[in-house]
């Protein structure tokens, strides 16, 4: 704490009176307030009271020992710097007071130039490391506040704009000419697409936080591949593409919410569908053994150029590249990663230009109860 | 001519009422918007309308069920339709809430935006069986 002049405070603790005068002196005239105690019980005492921003601590003291003012010190007073002024600077000391807790420290004979040197570096220190915490304790917040704040102030004008189209469209649709529905139409669209954008941004915020709402339990993936796929047959036979399924019959059950995995599922689909020709074939391939469940989900599509492999999972990614005429909120796959992490899976891709890309989820499957308490692994 | 029902339109977003009033008018309706719970209410009373569609997160969280709860414990609260109107944001990813059982009757709950067709369809149907 800077005193009443806004000048920075140190505190010094040393028996010799000598060397107390003479740090006080250099240091007053170099700008900054200055206390001293005798000894340790007296110097923590100050330092309680008026709460130093750094402090000069001798090492070899009557009773208490420089060190343990150093360790209460630092426990007691946040960001304080402390500095250990010591006659016989050995490495051990000097390793033990940093881990104690001090900045630095300061052998004994020094000069004023040292000891201003060293105030103004410490200090320095100080500004730096509470305007640090400062920065984290402010982007926490702003982490925290930007789900709220998207939520109001992105999403409600969207919604607004949604139900005013609407309104148009019901009270006058039947006025417009051609050219004007196309207007309103492809207005529509995008103010849908860019509400979708914020509402898989609002996801992935979620699920980062953890306050993505999932119910996991206990569930066989061939009834979410079924239902992911019954969603998706109607989209493909639109554009004359073929949806094939191989799964085994029993497959072992895993752990995760039912929900959140359909939607993994129809992204990745919905994907393939937008990159695979007409008269392809999407093929969904369950695999597992012991310990994990694989599916694959093939396409017969363009396929991704290997330099753009490793970044599709980023957010906002695309492979076409700006003029790309597939929609999207560029969110899915890392949706997809993400809900695929909190199920302590994980997903992958393999692309070859011109004959596809597939993409493997991997499920860990949830240990047969019965083997786990046997104790058997193979 | 036949008298037109009435419909009591309650949300804070004055944008959101004006678009839903266009779509309300145009389905046949008079309608009546209140800005706030508060008016609401009131107006609910002095109009008595054969329906009402509250938005479920006013100014303040809850104030929509707040407002459902006065409106559902007057005498022609009790079995007039009840729309609520649901942002999807507090929701989480399933856009959907539902009402506890001891909760006053709610007839519909509806996800904004709601499209023009649904939403007079949904008001037609629940009128209609009255």
């Amino acid at each position: 704490m800077t005193d009443k002049s806004g000048k920075p405070f140190i505190l010094i603790i040393d028996d010799e009176e000598a060397l107390r005068d003479g740090c006080s002196q250099v240091l007053e005239k170099a700008g900054y307030a200055v206390l001293t105690a005798e000894q340790g019980i007296e110097g923590i005492k100050l330092a309680r009271e008026h709460v130093p921003d750094m402090a000069f601590i001798d090492l070899k003291m009557p009773n208490i020992s420089g060190m343990e003012i150093i360790e209460i010190l630092s426990r007691d007073i946040p960001d304080i710097v402390l500095v250990m002024i010591t006659g016989f600077a050995t490495i051990v000391s000097a390793v033990e007071a940093m881990q104690k807790g001090a900045y630095d420290y300061l052998p004994k004979p020094f000069n004023p130039d040292q000891l201003r040197a060293l105030a103004r570096r410490g200090l320095e220190h100080r500004n730096l490391k509470i305007e640090t915490k400062r920065l984290r304790v402010e982007k926490d917040l702003m982490e925290r506040n930007f789900i709220t704040f998207v939520s109001h102030e992105m999403r409600s004008p969207l919604v607004v704009i949604m139900q005013y189209i609407e309104a148009l469209n019901e009270i006058a649709g039947d006025r417009f000419d051609k050219d004007v529905k196309e207007i309103i139409e492809r207005c529509r669209k995008r103010i849908q697409n860019l509400e979708e954008l914020v509402e898989h941004w609002l996801d992935i915020s979620r699920i980062e936080d953890g306050t993505f709402a999932q119910q996991k339990v206990s569930l066989s993936l061939d009834s979410i591949i079924s239902r992911s796929v019954e969603e998706m047959i109607p989209v493909c036979r639109k554009r004359g593409i073929s949806l094939e399924t191989n799964i085994p019959q029993k497959l072992p059950q895993i752990t995760g919410d039912a929900e959140s995995l359909v939607r993994v599922f129809t992204n990745i689909i919905g994907n393939a569908t937008k990159y695979t020709p007409e008269g392809g074939k999407i093929t969904v391939t369950c695999q597992h053994d012991e310990f994990y469940i694989n599916v694959s989900i093939a396409d017969m599509g363009t396929g991704i150029p290997p330099d753009k492999l490793p970044l599709i999972f980023d957010p906002f990614f695309r492979c076409g590249g700006k003029n790309e005429k597939h929609s999207g909120s560029g969110l899915g796959l890392t949706f997809c990663k993400k809900i695929m992490e909190s199920h302590k899976g994980c997903i992958a891709v393999s692309s070859k230009e011109g004959e596809g890309t597939t993409f493997v989820l991997t499920f860990p499957s949830q240990i047969d109860p019965e083997r786990k308490r046997m104790g058997a692994v193979s | 001519m036949t008298i037109k029902k009435k419909i009591l339109l309650i949300d804070d977003d004055k944008d959101f009422l004006f678009a839903t009033k266009l779509i309300l008018e145009k389905g046949g309706y008079e309608v009546f918007m209140a800005e706030d719970g508060k008016t609401g209410v009131e107006m609910w009373k002095s109009v008595t309308p054969d329906l009402a569609i509250i938005d479920m997160m006013m100014e303040t969280w809850g104030e929509g069920f707040e407002v459902l709860n006065k409106i559902r414990s007057t005498d022609t609260g009790k079995e007039t339709p009840l729309f609520m109107l649901s942002a999807v944001d507090l929701q989480g990813p399933y856009n959907s809430f539902e009402p506890p059982p001891e909760f006053p009757k709610v007839n519909k709950v509806l996800q904004k935006p709601i499209k023009a067709d649904d939403l007079l369809n949904y008001i037609a149907k629940a009128l209609g069986s009255k």
